[in-house]
């Protein structure tokens, strides 16, 4: 027999037994190497000493995942988190704001016009660069410092698992997993670092659907917004011993909306463009154990915190440029901010917007945070408002809400205007440091796209329903 | 009318063309081209007949017609260009296949099977959109990408419903099949397969959680109603739904488990012993649970119930782990009593 032949015979004798190894050989091989492998395990392995007492970890699941107290336990911790970090930030970020802005500002000016460099220059680099960086990091950095420590106190003391285990069922109604309740949660302190959480997730359909909602959590960067719009719109509607409740409440309702399109989106998603990705559930709930609390500090400083602060100041400053040179270079003496701002005005008043609105959030992409002192800055020089504000292409904020209010009247504000904006800072894309991080996590240029353009549509879709039904019967 | 009511007006019916263009673009016949649909229906046709003369039955125009809903006066000219191209014979008017047209009906049956074991073991598609979704496929491989496909599967020998699926020479497993309804009674026996057509009836196994691979007993069996008992639950038959289901008994080498039940029915506090996986919980999933350590023999019982009772966590190796109901259906279990749980 040729070799040829002797290859021939063996195939067709191979391909004679296949028919007799039943039809889930793979399976039972597979299987029977992980037997094998428990069993040498087993063997190998010794324990030294009673297992640990499951008893006050029973005690504690029965409480936090019992069908009374779980969901309001959850509830209320979240509230917790969520109050400490935007009521405990406001004194740090004070004293960043002071030292970086109204002191240090002053004095690089100071220095620069001594030096006699030119106006440009110290125009490109202080007024805009250096004050995007430092609005970004005053802002930003002491309301993560607050909230990432405490979030990954929880997660080390065994808690957030079960928070998961208590959601899912909610979840797996929109297609989506448990773990998400996390990722959503911590996308209410920064969307990136959501993002980056989602690795939690295991399943790859889940996971892009985490990625891609996330963005409906409303960021610490757009809290301070929203708050502020809402003392200045919808407080003012009723008595001032109710502002402040009122005030809130329209916040929590933007908040809870932004929850409902993170479902609707989900099950949207797993329904038509993620049909089909696999999907799997397991969930180990470890045992609880004393968080261990300075490590805890110091990892999420550095894992979270500074990473995405950093991620954020590099995308800060070039902003920062871009804002100072569309307003101080002019195009037949008119800036290229006005011409902008002119161009898009048809089609942000139609959807109850305006231009200065829609041009800051495509100039602060970087960062939800500069968006209000981008609008201020951009209404003042807009109506070229005398005596108020820094000049063309430096944001600044005011102390009161009522001076806010009369710029932002105005410039042609309304209670619509108002209302739509709380809807578009909710619905926009995600600022550039979440979509750098989307790419990072899925290295996908159309998960990416997906991710930054869906809520931008849907934000001009809802903008544009509310104004037109508010224009019907008001 | 007011500028608002008309923005809204032509808002509606923007989003209305653009519904409607998208589904007209999703359904298959308006980018195909002649070529395309040619090749369809003829691969149709085969498929068809191949069936036909597998149940020993005769083929006609007019029960093609009824068959693949399509009218006669278009299956007539397919027809005769199909003989010129050597696929089909007719004798009087009963059409037939030649050998070069069950070849070709054979591959696409197999590409056909081939797909649906890829969407079982591969994707997250449900069971009920595997039938269409092949259905789709079957005309669009060619032969380097059913090699590939083949192999990247392991070349399996059936698909996920339990048909045989043909190989690469043309050679189908027998199959010795008995309909539920015929099957004799407390006669241990295994689901071999569970036909996925009519989509109406099959909606009707799948709600059920009727699995491929269920040990089964009949209980009792009349023209009204057909009882089994499969794994620790029985079920309830019409004999037009139990028609669909095929039994085979069990080999030499399976044991018959009179107390298998599944995980998802264990109640608190009783232990209970893994028995195995059923053969429905497919690619990562299987993967993920053997991962976890739950193995023939594993020790097994419920630690912790969800607020709403889905997920449920398990007490497996000293870990606790969560698992969908879904899931836990797919895991087989024996309970122990008190005295072997040592």
């Amino acid at each position: 027999m040729t070799s040829q032949h002797k290859k021939d015979s063996i195939a067709a004798l191979a391909n004679r037994l296949r028919w007799n190894i039943g039809d889930n050989f793979h399976d039972k091989l597979t299987e029977g190497i992980y037997a094998d492998a428990a069993d040498i395990a087993s063997r190998a392995v010794h324990q030294q000493g009673e297992p640990r007492n499951a008893t006050m970890d029973s005690k504690i699941d029965s409480i936090v995942t019992s069908k009374t107290w779980g969901f309001p336990i959850m509830i209320g911790i979240l509230a917790v988190i969520l109050w400490l970090t935007i009521e405990g930030a406001n004194v740090p970020s004070g004293l960043l704001f002071n030292l970086l802005i109204d002191t240090m500002y002053p004095i690089l000016k100071g220095f620069s016009s001594q030096l006699g460099i030119a106006w440009w220059i110290d125009g490109l680099l202080i007024d805009g660069v250096y004050l995007a960086l430092a609005w970004v990091i005053a802002v930003m950095l002491p309301p993560m410092a607050i909230f990432f420590p405490l979030f990954t106190l929880l997660e080390d003391f065994g808690y957030l698992p079960r928070v998961a285990f208590n959601m899912d069922a909610l979840f797996k109604k929109s297609g989506a997993h448990g773990k998400q309740a996390l990722t959503m949660s911590m996308g209410f302190g920064c969307n990136a670092a959501g993002v980056i959480a989602t690795r939690i997730i295991d399943s790859p359909r889940e996971r892009l659907i985490a990625i891609i909602t996330n963005n409906f959590s409303l960021c610490n960067g757009r809290w301070p917004t929203q708050i502020l719009i809402a003392v200045i719109f919808i407080g003012v509607l009723v008595p001032d011993s109710m502002s402040g409740l009122v005030a809130s409440a329209s916040v929590i309702s933007i908040a809870l909306l932004g929850i409902g399109f993170m479902f609707l989106t989900s099950l949207g998603l797993s329904k038509t463009v993620l049909k089909g990705e696999v999907s799997t559930f397991t969930l180990e709930l470890p045992p609880y154990r004393p968080p261990r609390v300075w490590q805890t500090i110091y990892t999420s400083l550095i894992d979270r915190t500074l990473i995405v602060l950093w991620r954020a100041i590099v995308f800060a400053a070039p902003a920062g440029a871009v804002i100072w040179l569309v307003s101080n270079i002019e195009i037949a003496d008119i800036s290229i901010a006005n011409h902008l701002i002119e161009w898009l005005n048809p089609f942000g008043l139609f959807i109850g917007l305006n231009g200065v609105i829609l041009l800051a959030y495509i100039v602060a992409i970087p960062a939800n945070e500069i968006v209000i002192p981008t609008i201020l800055m951009l209404t003042v020089a807009n109506l070229k408002m005398a005596g108020l504000g820094e000049g063309s292409g430096v944001m600044f904020e005011l102390d009161s809400a009522m001076e806010t209010s009369n710029i932002l009247s105005a410039g042609g504000w309304t209670l619509l205007t108002g209302v739509n904006l709380m809807l578009f800072s909710l619905l926009h894309n995600p600022c550039s440091t979440t979509i750098y991080t989307i790419y990072k996590e899925t290295k996908s240029w159309k998960w990416t796209t997906v991710a930054s353009i869906l809520p931008v549509i849907m934000g001009f879709v809802v903008t544009f329903l509310v104004a037109q039904v508010w224009r019907l019967f008001l | 009318m007011n500028q608002a009511a008309i923005n809204l007006i032509v808002f509606a019916a923007l989003v209305a063309i653009i519904w409607l263009v998208s589904k007209l673009i999703l359904s298959r016949n308006i980018l195909h081209s002649k070529e395309q649909k040619h090749k369809t229906l003829t691969e149709d046709i085969l498929k068809q007949l191949f069936h036909v003369q597998q149940s020993n039955r005769i083929a006609t125009i007019s029960n093609l017609s009824g068959a693949l809903k399509i009218r006669k006066a278009k299956i007539l000219p397919m027809v005769v260009q199909m003989t010129k191209a050597g696929l089909i014979e007719t004798v009087d008017d009963t059409i037939l296949l030649t050998e070069e047209g069950k070849a070709y009906g054979l591959k696409i049956i197999r590409i056909h099977r081939l797909w649906e074991k890829y969407l079982a073991e591969k994707t997250g598609y449900k069971a009920a959109e595997w039938h269409y979704l092949a259905e789709k496929m079957e005309h669009q491989l060619n032969e380097k990408e059913i090699l590939e496909l083949s192999d990247t599967l392991g070349n399996p020998l059936f698909d996920p419903h339990g048909d045989p699926i043909p190989t690469q020479e043309g050679d189908i497993a027998p199959v010795e099949w008995i309909p539920l309804p015929t099957y004799p009674l407390n006669m241990p026996g295994k689901i071999a397969h569970i036909e996925d057509e009519p989509g109406v009836i099959y909606q009707q196994i799948l709600a059920k959680r009727i699995l491929v691979g269920s040990h089964i007993k009949v209980i009792s069996s009349n023209k009204n109603e057909i009882i089994i008992s499969s794994e620790g639950q029985k079920h309830i038959f019409s004999p037009i739904v139990a028609a669909n289901i095929s039994i085979v008994p069990l080999s030499k080498n399976e044991a018959y488990e009179e107390r298998a039940e599944r995980l998802s029915s264990l109640q608190e506090n009783q232990w209970a012993e893994v028995l195995g996986i059923s053969k429905e919980c497919r690619g990562a999933n299987r993967r993920r649970l053997l991962d976890l350590g739950i193995l023939q023999g594993t020790k097994i019982k419920v630690d912790l119930a969800s607020p709403l009772r889905d997920p449920i966590a398990y007490r497996v190796r000293n870990t606790s782990i969560a698992l969908r109901n879904s899931l836990a259906d797919l895991i087989l279990i024996k309970k122990l009593n008190a005295d072997e749980n040592t």
